[in-house]
């Protein structure tokens, strides 16, 4: 899976829609230049996943059955509130899978979290602030766990971290014996899910603040630009002096405080601390993160195409639901759009990689 | 070597006119080759000389030009029509450098992936015949090993000697058909060599006939019974291996003769110089002193295998360094991560720039800054202008030719990637630079500018040590060369430098230096 996530995530690119056309080709590189058709191609892919937004609300806001409840529902502000969640985890996500590794723990994590913010406040009763800052300390020391374990082992993150899943998973059921952690938390923050400012719900700056720092930190640092390197060729990254093995870490403790910071979120907006559903929000933060790298920045994980790939996940299963279909459409309709956000991206590495090639070299010749 | 008179028996392989082109240049012109039934036939040659080109298209990997003749195991074929399965059915079999053998599987598990499992009922695996059909062979071939040892618990060479195995397994008679060996010492450690070349001696000896490709000119002609020097794509002759010498066989492949056979050999390692090594040892390498002068450029001439990269890597610190000392600018180092280097200005082209200099997807603007990141990061914020200024300015200065420098750096050609990763390094004036075959895969225009850019560097003050195969390469770039063998340093010759003269010196066996 790890070599995966290299290949069709975390490669690095900049799309080649971007490109100056001016400037006087020269030599091959003006076979690689791209036509009008190309440019077209270009643009449909970068904003095809906000233009199927589009559509779905479109659809379901037309032949749903009560168009204007599905509307509201649809309103990005209530979506992102209600998804902040998922947002905050699926940007987390991104920083390790942008090196190349996948962090499975992360709705574990936070669901961890949930119940550790939540036994801090009703057992040790501490004040507010103190117990969110303590979900998310507890959220990067799992982290450092794994990053620790994925750096020392050198074992493919992929299969650590679903170990360190489950046995996050059982860790959680043995303190609370499966029972939710429902008094003693703080009215503060149960009111927070629900409050809002300026008409915008207050969860929603939130995962907006989040957003930008996980943009900040992606896009405009050199961290985040060792960690595109490492992701795209790890041996090359190690030989211009990154330090991939101390990036790989820290990523994990990023990915792991973030699940922390998600778990507060869970605990603010479920009311309660509850074991059972921390897990179920790993995967669909994965297939959210590949549907990201499939716009925008085409074949690079991005933040901005994360959180469209939530709405246009939340949208349609929020709709398919008012269409009366059942709950099962969730998991269905997520594992579906992974599957082909993956093929999809895989697809398109191996095309660019086909048309990139650079003009015949000659032989290669060895004694 | 066998009882078979000359002429009485026509030729096991027979190659006429075979010619290949990549992108018009010319790999192989017109080759003509005739390897009798019952020799050992070494193909020798430098650098795209075109043997690995000639063996490729024997294989049916590689399809040649229109035009020739291949003939073999009684079967004749047009030279674009030869394919893997007509040279399996001519009885040509293959064993390359890199054999493709499986460590962890049986022998009998490896002898069997090449020629089939028995099989009974229901389609189970028979192992009592396979293990009884694999004791055989290696009773034939009289390797001391069971047919249930796992092929990593053996030697290289036993492991060597299994591939060979699986290549003849399923031809009848040894005199039928041709096996070729792909340099298939090369991997080899020292001891071990001689008795690779014991078996093949054997081989030949019971009627196989071997050809033999190998860039060691010793081997050859040991084991050899004739050997063909190919140069340019070109054969330049076909000779009997009694009575020539090495030095002779030396001339056929550079093309020139030699003036002196061994020069005299200067060495120096003294500590003032820009970089010193005493003792150096890991890896391949057993104790090497070498010291680089302020603003020269050194050349490591070594084969393949003897070190010449890991001495790179070592100084660079991405390879264990198990002894000895280093000291750059009189200052004693000890390499410890590539960015500890980099923060002494040491800087590091690898020789295969693919898998260990570039990142493929991301722009050129990315790829020239990659590791330097943090130069642009001031007050929290990253200093994109700055980083554009620079990238344009290295483009130009480093004579890359790109549209943009927001291109992608795989669409590039060779050359200017290989400028790319060159201006990487160059634009951070490093004290010391470290190059892996740095035109590799470029064509002539972009290495007189790699090398123009190299001098450039080196008139400002920088240091550099250059390893290449192509000696003509080194004689013409380099101030001095350092001739890198068994582990050590052989030889340090100084201006005015002479490539056969440094092919001698990197070929020429131990014994004989």
């Amino acid at each position: 899976m790890t070599p995966d996530t290299t290949d069709s995530g975390a490669a690095l690119s900049v799309p080649a829609a971007e490109q100056a056309p001016g400037a006087a080709p020269a030599g091959p590189a003006a076979a690689a230049r791209p036509g009008a058709g190309a440019v077209v191609l270009r643009l449909f892919q970068k904003y095809s996943l906000v233009v199927l937004l589009g559509l779905s609300v479109a659809i379901y806001g037309i032949f749903g059955k009560n168009p204007a409840i599905f509307l509201g529902a649809a309103d990005i502000r209530n979506i992102l509130s209600s998804q902040a969640v998922l947002v905050v985890l699926t940007l987390g996500l991104i920083i390790p899978m942008t090196s190349g590794s996948l962090d499975l723990s992360i709705g574990n994590i936070a669901g961890l979290c949930s119940v550790a913010t939540a036994a801090f406040y009703a057992h040790a009763h501490v004040p507010l602030f103190l117990g969110i800052i303590l979900g998310i300390l507890v959220g990067a020391l799992f982290g450092l766990g794994n990053g620790l374990l994925v750096v020392l082992l050198r074992v493919d993150s992929f299969i650590i971290t679903l170990g360190t899943a489950s046995a996050i998973f059982g860790l959680v059921i043995w303190y609370t014996n499966g029972q939710s952690i429902v008094l003693g938390i703080p009215q503060a923050l149960l009111t927070f899910g629900g409050g809002n400012f300026l008409g915008i719900p207050d969860s929603v700056y939130v995962v907006a603040g989040f957003a930008l720092l996980a943009w900040y930190v992606l896009e405009q640092t050199p961290y985040g630009r060792s960690l595109h390197a490492i992701g795209s060729n790890k041996a090359a990254a190690r030989l211009v002096g990154i330090r991939v093995e101390r990036s790989v870490f820290l990523a994990f403790i990023v990915s792991g405080a973030s699940a922390g910071l998600a778990g507060v979120l869970l605990l603010a907006s479920s009311g309660a601390g509850n074991p059972q559903i921390g897990q179920s929000f790993t995967l669909t933060a994965v297939a959210a993160a590949f549907l990201g790298a499939a716009s925008f920045k085409v074949g690079q994980l991005n933040v901005l195409g994360s959180i469209v790939a939530i709405l246009f996940l939340s949208v349609n299963i929020t709709g398919l639901t008012f269409l009366g279909v059942q709950d099962w459409i969730n998991q269905l309709f997520t594992g579906a759009a992974l599957v082909v956000a993956i093929a999809f991206s895989t697809a398109l590495h191996r095309e660019r990689k086909h048309r990139a090639r650079p003009a015949p070299q000659e032989p290669a010749s060895r004694p | 070597m066998t009882a078979v008179t000359e002429g009485d028996r026509s030729p096991a392989l027979r190659v006429r006119s075979l010619t290949k082109a990549y992108s018009g240049v010319l790999a192989l012109d017109g080759l003509d080759l005739d390897v009798r039934a019952g020799e050992v036939h070494a193909l020798l040659g430098g650098n795209g000389s075109g043997k690995s080109t000639a063996i490729k298209i024997l294989a049916g990997v590689v399809t040649a030009e229109p035009g020739g003749v291949i003939e073999a195991g009684g079967q004749q074929a047009r030279s674009d029509q030869w394919s893997p399965s007509a040279a399996h059915a001519a009885g040509l079999r293959f064993v390359h450098q890199q054999p493709a053998v499986f460590p962890a599987l049986t022998i009998a598990e490896n002898l069997a992936l090449g020629a089939g499992f028995p099989t009974g009922p229901g389609g189970r695996i028979r192992w009592s015949v396979l293990h009884k059909r694999t004791a055989e062979l290696l009773a034939e071939y009289h390797i001391p090993a069971s047919p249930r040892t796992p092929l990593g618990a053996l030697r290289a060479v036993d492991r060597s000697r299994v591939a060979i195995i699986r290549a003849l397994q399923d031809r009848d008679e040894a005199g039928h058909g041709v096996l070729v060996l792909d340099e298939p010492t090369a991997a080899l450690p020292g001891p071990e060599v001689e008795q690779l070349l014991d078996a093949l001696r054997a081989y030949a000896a019971a009627g196989q006939t071997i050809m033999y490709v190998s860039h060691r000119l010793d081997e050859a002609l040991s084991v050899a019974d004739r050997v063909t020097v190919l140069r340019d794509g070109r054969k330049v002759a076909t000779v009997s291996t009694a009575g020539l010498t090495e030095s002779a066989l030396i001339e056929l492949i550079v093309g020139r003769p030699i003036d002196r056979l061994f020069p005299e050999v200067s060495q120096d390692a003294h500590d003032e110089g820009a970089l010193s090594l005493r003792g150096v040892h890991g890896g391949p390498l057993h104790g090497v002193d070498l010291s680089v002068r302020k603003g020269e450029v050194l050349g490591i001439a070594g084969l393949l295998g003897s070190g010449r990269s890991e001495l790179l890597r070592m100084i660079f610190g991405a390879y264990p360094m198990l002894a000895g000392s280093l000291a750059i600018d009189g200052q004693a180092y000890r390499p410890t991560s590539p960015s500890a280097a980099m923060d002494l200005g040491i800087a590091y082209v690898p020789e295969d720039r693919q898998a260990d200099a570039l990142f493929h997807a991301a722009s050129v603007r990315h790829n020239l800054s990659a590791g330097q990141d943090g130069h642009y990061f001031r007050h929290l914020l990253f200093r994109h202008g700055a980083e554009r200024r620079d990238s344009a300015r290295s483009i130009s200065e480093f004579l890359i030719r790109a549209q943009s420098d927001r291109q992608p750096v795989q669409t590039l050609s060779g050359g200017n990637q290989q400028k790319v990763v060159l201006a990487r390094w160059l634009r951070q004036r490093p004290r010391l630079l470290l190059l892996d075959e740095p035109t590799q895969g470029v064509d002539v225009a972009a290495r007189s500018e790699i090398y123009q850019l190299v001098r450039r560097a080196t008139a400002a003050g920088s240091s550099v040590l250059l390893v290449a195969s192509e000696m003509e390469e080194l004689a013409h770039v380099c101030d001095r060369v350092a001739v890198l063998k068994g582990g050590r340093i052989a030889a340090v010759v100084e201006q005015p430098l002479d490539a056969h003269q440094l092919t001698d010196l990197v070929n020429t066996s131990e014994a004989a230096a």
